[in-house]
């Protein structure tokens, strides 16, 4: 069906609005996809499905794909997903190579962005039936698979490791236990701040972005060696990107893209899961796993094929079953409704012009997203030139901004910034690693939530986990090989510091 | 010395956050004299709703309320997802002059019954608003082969099948629990303690948690809305994900389903039908700007009477119910009296939860 006789004019130009807008608001920390379509929704009212539509898939796209930015370029994950985008993306503009990084994460993003979007339109339905047989023993099993990453990235001591992982948990465990809606692990005179604990932007945002601006604060904000470099210029191959890149690292695309749109299309399991799990595979069964960390663009491209990835696979069950996927698809499908379409197993059979449009939308969203970010990006490269004692006070404010408009105008999130800001300064000076804090903190309260919604299932018997069909024991392999490896991993990388 | 004045510009900075914070609490829109006619001179109203949810009842019908509203009152209103107890508790600290006000349905005095949240949230400390409409499609549904069509058929079968249980997949502390609570003493007094004993409830959160709950077979009946779930129901659609209503707390049918009451099933609770509609209606600060108050029930009742208000409320099984403010506040308290029984003989969720 011709892309034009379902997409109008302007639905294309409300994508391409869209992707541009998402991108910033994406590239800003503490705003995300999900705050991009919130405040566009009331836009939408006025225009007519596909139009809107265009809009919403250009903003979901785009803000996704903009987190990259400050992730490779400052350090600061712009979106949760993409925090495992700094495990690689930073180093590699430490070492002068941000426009590379950056077109690499912009290339993977295209490609995992098209590899769900083959899947969502070819397998949704099918891919519905799969999901609804993942319960919530699986759900739990997989984010425990999530975890193990974990295991894979402590740097020096896997039970320091560990111990940050479940300290983010706990934390993430502070406010109130949905179920019997008591608060819990709030200190007293707390209540009304905590009730429903930490929001994770900021602190997500006050660990990298506030507690790095400390460190370097107290180094005296000196150029770093990659502000010296000089990128327009090229002389340095090494510095330079190039498609080839990818030649070695089709395994590596697939899977993360893979991993990303399965995820994603298990209801309620967060995108950031995605690609928490896509880097994690990707150490494993790495060539050169001690590098990975270190600045190689095969972290970068696991990050961000998983993250895009995961995009078509939140939309399989938004549009076969009608439940959201993550919380970016949660307000998409409020879009829905408030033009009286009911999202459900029979949408795509009842509304055809509509998935079309969704479809097309998504192709035009990552082709726009990716012209607008791979050929403006050099100039988004230069941030790195502006020195530090300009670009730190536009940051702080960023920061705060950002923090403040999360849950629209909460102060206790700007005090929670600079709290785990001032914790982001401490934790590395007392061995807590902060990626394994935070992993834990993001994935700490699913974890929870599927770990007790298997136990009401099963009337308090653990030994569901084993015994809950084949899909749990393959999980176990998954996540005992991993954690096997990780452990192999780590002696292997202490023999190697000893020698 | 460096350290030192980086230490001075983050306390300056914490100090200039502080005031940020104190400021916003008190901002306030342009306030009225009260002694003009009923209009308000407010840019922007902030409607808080008791759902983090977009996608809710909830959310649909502020919406549509506050689209309609504020051309009445020749403002802005600007529609809040912030969840009940956040939205309580900025109705709580908002200025007096209509800028916050809630929007919100039966679990606003419910949820204070039934100690989710505290007697500072009581129908009492806010000046209730008008009624504007009602969800009549709020329902149970079960697995489209479940041996039962009914709530009333689904006691006869647990009554037929003593080494059988049914767990109801419920949220706590508002709409859902009464209605179960209702069902559930239903049962035990039509059926007595050694079937109703067998009735479980699985206590989760969204509409979405409920419905994996069905389908993981966590739970066997859950609660639901036509809204929600009509789309499972109808044919066409895998086995796997099927389901089928069993029926609704309404006081009627609601036109185009054919789902039957609880009333029309039997179902009593205390020699009274069983009939529970979710009704939903604004709360305002206690002490609310008289004038603004009067001006919102007056474009309420206006918006009541444009057909194209019904018309959107009706894109999603949504009906327009008004009550002006006088109305509605004896109403709902009266509402929350009747109700009462049922809550403070309800079994104790802690016990019966699976």
């Amino acid at each position: 069906m011709p892309i034009f006789e379902i997409l109008t004019p302007m639905s294309v130009l409300l994508c391409f609005f869209g992707v541009f807008m998402g991108i910033i608001m994406g590239a800003i920390p503490g705003m995300t996809a999900t705050m991009a379509i919130a405040i566009f929704l009331p836009l939408t009212y006025a225009l007519d499905m596909i139009d809107s539509i265009g809009l919403l898939i250009g903003l979901y796209v785009g803000g996704i794909s903009g987190g990259l930015v400050p992730a490779i370029l400052l350090n600061i994950p712009g979106t949760p997903s993409s925090l495992c985008t700094t495990f690689d993306g930073y180093p590699m503009t430490q070492k002068g190579e941000a426009e590379k990084a950056l077109k690499v994460g912009i290339t993977a993003s295209i490609i995992g962005g098209f590899f769900s979007l083959t899947v969502l339109y070819f397998f949704a339905p099918m891919l519905s039936s799969v999901a609804i047989n993942f319960s919530a023993v699986e759900k739990f099993l997989i984010i425990v698979f999530a975890l193990t990453v974990i295991a894979s990235i402590s740097k020096g001591s896997l039970l320091g490791g560990i111990f940050s992982g479940l300290l983010g948990m706990f934390i993430s465990l502070i406010g109130t236990f949905t179920d019997n809606n008591q608060m819990r692990l709030v200190p007293p005179g707390f209540e009304d701040e905590l009730v429903y604990g930490f929001a994770l932007l900021p602190v997500l945002i006050g660990l990298f972005a506030i507690g790095q601006l400390l460190q370097e604060a107290e180094e005296g904000m000196k150029a770093a060696p990659h502000q010296r470099i000089d990128l327009q210029k090229g002389k340095d191959k090494n510095n330079k990107f190039s498609f080839k890149i990818f030649k070695n690292q089709k395994v590596n695309v697939i899977r993360s893209s893979l991993l990303g749109t399965f995820i994603g299309v298990l209801p309620g399991v967060g995108g950031s899961a995605a690609s928490i799990t896509a880097y994690s595979q990707t150490k494993n069964f790495s060539k050169n796993p001690e590098k990975l960390g270190t600045g190689e663009p095969e972290g970068v491209i696991a990050s961000e094929a998983s993250n895009n990835g995961l995009i078509g696979g939140a939309l399989v069950p938004l549009l076969s079953l009608g439940i959201p996927g993550d919380s970016t698809t949660a307000i998409l499908i409020g879009a829905f409704l408030l033009q009286g379409i009911q999202v459900g197993p029979l949408f795509i059979t009842s509304n055809p012009d509509l998935w079309n449009g969704i479809v097309f939308a998504l192709i035009i969203a990552n082709i726009v997203m990716f012209i607008l970010m791979f050929f403006s990006i050099k100039y988004f490269a230069k941030i790195v030139f502006i020195p530090k004692y300009v670009i730190f006070p536009i940051i702080v404010v960023a920061c705060v901004v950002g923090s403040y408009a999360i849950n629209n105008g909460v102060m206790f999130d700007v005090w929670t910034l600079l709290l785990f800001g001032l914790l982001g300064y401490i934790f590395p000076k007392i061995g807590v690693q902060i990626p394994s804090f935070l992993i834990g903190f993001i994935l700490g309260a699913e974890a929870e939530k599927y770990f007790i919604d298997s136990l009401k299932g099963s009337g308090g018997d653990l030994s569901i986990f084993f015994t809950n069909g084949p899909i749990a024991i393959v999980l176990w392999v998954l996540i005992l090989g991993s954690v096997i490896y990780a452990i192999m991993d780590s002696r292997k990388a202490k023999k190697a510091d000893v020698y | 010395m460096k350290k030192l004045l980086m230490f001075l510009a983050v306390f300056l900075m914490a100090g200039i956050l502080a005031a940020c914070g104190s400021d916003s609490e008190e901002a306030s829109g342009d306030t009225n004299d009260g002694e003009e006619e009923a209009s308000v001179d407010l840019n922007r109203i902030r409607v808080l709703i008791g759902s983090t949810s977009t996608g809710g009842d909830t959310y649909q019908i502020a919406d549509a309320t506050s689209r309609h509203t504020e051309e009445a009152l020749g403002t802005n209103m600007k529609v809040d997802a912030v969840g009940a107890l956040r939205a309580f508790d900025e109705l709580r600290k908002a200025d007096d002059d209509g800028s916050t006000i809630m929007f919100f349905h039966d679990m606003a005095y419910l949820g204070v019954e039934y100690g989710t949240f505290g007697e500072e949230d009581a129908l009492e400390n806010w000046t209730i608003g008008p009624v504007v409409a009602t969800n009549p499609g709020n329902a149970f549904l079960t697995k489209g082969d479940a041996p039962y069509n009914t709530m009333a058929e689904s006691a006869e079968w647990l009554a037929e099948n003593p080494d059988e249980t049914i767990t109801v997949a419920i949220e706590s502390g508002g709409v859902s629990e009464v209605v179960f609570n209702g069902y559930y003493l239903w049962v035990e007094e039509e059926y007595g303690t050694e079937v109703s004993d067998r009735i479980r409830a699985y206590v989760t959160g969204s509409q979405q948690d409920k419905n994996q709950a069905l389908w993981d077979g966590n739970a066997d009946i859950i609660h639901g809305s036509i809204g929600a779930n009509n789309e499972y129901t109808q044919n066409g659609v895998e086995d796997n994900i099927k389901m089928k209503f069993l029926g609704i707390t309404a006081d009627e049918r609601v036109e185009g389903f054919d789902i039957p009451t609880f009333a029309e099933q039997g179902i009593t609770v205390n020699g009274n039908e069983f009939v529970f509609n979710k009704e939903f209606f604004f709360l305002m600060p206690e002490n609310v700007d008289q004038n603004f108050a009067t001006s919102l029930d007056n474009a309420i009742a206006e918006v009541a009477e444009n057909p194209d208000y019904a018309e959107d409320l009706k894109t999603n099984t949504y009906v327009v119910n008004h009550m002006p403010a006088a109305e509605a506040e004896e109403y709902l308290l009266e509402k929350r009296e009747n109700f009462r029984y049922i809550i403070e003989n309800a079994p104790n969720l802690d016990e019966i939860a699976q």
